[in-house]
């Protein structure tokens, strides 16, 4: 089986990359090739670069409130591709009640600041499997 | 307010305790040589002999627009604030204008917008800007040009302005302020503002240096302490290259350190950075005068050290990080609020921070006897150890060759996500405790103390871009460009920037015109991010 491709990226204005680049570290370790695009994208920067670099999930890291913005543009876009790719979100900002709704707008997976490793290393093989 | 000068008892303090008369030799000229009176060289007890004299105490505040962002400052100060301090939200801090599209959702939600004197006008509208010292966590060349705008205008000389700036030229790109310009003109930014202030606005700290927010990306505190110094000794070096003699602007520099929950290595590190500035002001950088070589040290606490799980946890973070300040000798403090995993501070949480700092020094009374760690074996050894590891790592750096090329060559980028990375391992590992993190959970639906609050959101100001518009239209615009021309043409030479920024900001250019202007003159694009075209093109 060939190693999951993983685009990892913060939104618009949000410049808290301590989680991100943790995350970006602790998933290379467990064999996942991470593609990882920094600060400063918007949803057609993201997207652009997943179907550049082929990846089988996107992940986002959120420490501002931009991304309740953001997110509902992304998963918009995403369901106009042929192949929509799955997107995680993971940042200690988003509440239950904001979990929900990035449940309903088609976000795959959510990881507050309590998440294992093993948990976001989990759900990412899940959803690469499909 | 009474402060007491005995314990409750009736035992009376001194304001500090040192060895007695009839010690050894060896032991007073150790004493005179490493450690000094509060007050006296090196300053490692201390850089003013002021007993009970508290430090300044304020909050982070910014919210919105500037004319919520002054009543937050009003309500602080009605409740016994002593200072202001000022954070701008991302764009803000980024010195990009509300209306770019990349600012288009956070405008004013994780501090105040701000982008031309208007809103600075705003912004300190009653406050006493000679009275009470302005903290800024925002911009500082645009800070220090309105202030220095609003005194004119208030009929006040700019040099009885009291506050300070912070300054970090070599670790914004990476830690959360970028300022995507070319490093260079960030440099030579710091240090025309630094100038300008030793001469215009000399009460003014025109170079607080900024270890707060490069180590927040998880740095321990010989590494964040290392990494300030390296700093500050390039812009001090670059300042006398200019010319400067060192004595004119080093009474200035100030340092915003960063405070986490390890205690006792907290209290040494603070205690060995006042050491270190001493000696190498006076050692390596010849300065004469003893205010050059007693830096003043302020401090916001670890946002990082906080939690979202159990808020309320958070408050006594911050109280426990007081304490070791207190303890450390501070002049000023800002606490992250409760909130500070969701949001910049509500008012709610501004309030219990204030009173975190207001509780510990008036109730618990401990900047009484200053530097009460003093002739511990204990801290002396700690503050000794961190000490040399902190030169140590100074000396390493500096053997990599010149800190400019250092920056350019990625080498503190590569440092900053090591550390990230290191943090994020620690904490899952379980190595850093983390109480309702990673030991002593508690189960989600239980969670709720102070959950509502801190969850609580601010709208982003959707209409600021379209009310800049307005402004931008209404201005006499070829002074605007006349002035915008001007800060191209001085950005081109080796004067300094200051006077032509603040003829820019008179005229009611913005931040992000005059920034990019800036960035334009140094060759590099008007807009890094290639949405917006330049006002003086053509």
């Amino acid at each position: 089986m060939n190693n999951i491709r993983i685009l990892i990226g913060i939104l618009g204005m949000d410049q808290h990359e301590v989680a991100a680049v943790g995350i970006a570290k602790m998933l290379r370790d467990n064999g996942m090739e991470v593609i990882y695009a920094g600060c400063f994208n918007t949803p057609e920067t993201i997207l652009q670069a997943a179907i550049e670099e082929d990846v089988d999930v996107i992940g986002i890291s959120s420490h501002s409130w931009e991304y309740l913005y953001y997110m509902p543009e992304l998963m918009e876009m995403l369901q106009k591709e042929a192949s929509p790719i799955p997107v995680v979100v993971g940042g200690s900002v988003i509440t239950a009640k904001d979990k929900a709704a990035l449940g309903e707008i088609g976000v795959a997976a959510v990881f507050g600041s309590g998440t294992s490793d093993a948990k976001i290393i989990g759900s990412i093989q899940k959803l690469a499997d499909r | 307010m009474t402060r007491t000068t005995r314990t409750r008892s009736g035992i009376n303090l001194k304001s500090n305790y040192r060895p007695d008369e009839g010690a050894s030799e060896t032991l007073k000229n150790d004493y005179q040589d490493n450690l000094g009176d509060p007050g006296s060289y090196p300053y490692t007890r201390g850089t003013r002999d002021n007993p009970g004299g508290g430090w300044i105490q304020r909050e982070l505040s910014g919210e919105g627009d500037a004319r919520r962002s002054n009543a937050q400052f009003k309500y602080l100060l009605e409740q016994g604030q002593s200072g202001v301090d000022i954070i701008g939200d991302s764009p803000t801090q980024s010195l990009m204008d509300p209306d770019h599209p990349l600012a288009k959702y956070v405008i004013g939600t994780q501090g105040v917008s701000l982008c031309c004197h208007d809103d600075y006008r705003e912004l300190f509208d009653e406050i006493p800007i000679d009275e009470i010292s302005i903290s800024s966590s925002g911009p500082p060349m645009f800070t220090v040009a309105s202030l220095y705008l609003l005194a004119k205008e208030r009929g006040i000389s700019p040099a009885s302005v009291r506050g300070s700036v912070l300054q970090f030229p070599f670790y914004a790109e990476y830690c959360g302020y970028a300022y995507k310009m070319p490093f260079e003109l960030h440099l030579r930014m710091t240090c025309d503002i630094i100038e300008f202030c030793s001469q215009e606005m000399p009460k003014f700290h025109g170079f607080l240096e900024d270890s707060y927010f490069f180590s927040e990306a998880g740095l321990n505190a010989v590494e964040e302490a290392a990494l300030a110094f390296v700093e500050i000794r390039h812009v001090v070096r670059t300042l006398l290259n200019r010319g400067l003699d060192i004595d004119s602007f080093a009474p200035r520099i100030a340092i915003l350190v960063n405070c986490s929950m390890d205690f006792y290595e907290e209290i040494a590190k603070i205690r060995a950075m006042r050491r270190i500035f001493a000696r190498m002001i006076k050692e390596e950088f010849g300065a004469k005068d003893p205010r050059s070589m007693a830096v003043v040290i302020a401090c916001h606490t670890s946002g990082l050290s906080l939690t979202t799980e159990q808020p309320a946890n958070n408050i006594v973070r911050g109280a426990v990080q007081t304490v070791a300040l207190g303890l450390a000798g501070i002049q000023a403090l800002e606490i992250s609020t409760f909130d500070e995993g969701f949001r910049t501070p509500s008012k709610e949480a501004h309030l219990v921070g204030l009173r975190t700092q207001q509780i510990v020094d008036l109730e618990a009374n401990i900047t009484r006897v200053q530097d009460p760690f003093g002739g511990s074996w204990f801290m002396e050894s700690l503050t000794d150890q961190v000490e040399e590891k902190v030169l140590a790592m100074i000396t390493d750096i500096e053997s990599r060759g010149d800190p400019a090329d250092l920056v350019t060559g990625g080498y503190f980028k590569q440092f900053f996500q090591g550390a990230m990375s290191r943090y994020h391992q620690n904490v899952s590992s379980g190595e850093v405790t983390k109480v309702g993190l990673n030991v002593l959970q508690v189960p989600e639906d239980e969670d709720t103390l102070l959950r509502d609050v801190s969850e609580a959101k601010f709208e982003p100001l959707l209409e600021r871009a379209e009310q800049l518009g307005v402004f931008k239209a209404s201005r006499d615009q070829s002074a605007v460009r006349e002035s915008l021309l001007a800060v191209f043409k001085v950005t081109s030479s080796d004067e300094n920037i200051m006077e032509a920024v603040i003829s820019a900001v008179e005229t009611g250019a913005t931040m992000g015109e005059i920034v990019g202007v800036m960035r334009e003159a140094s060759g590099t694009p008007y807009d890094p991010y290639g949405h917006l075209t330049s006002p003086i093109e053509g």
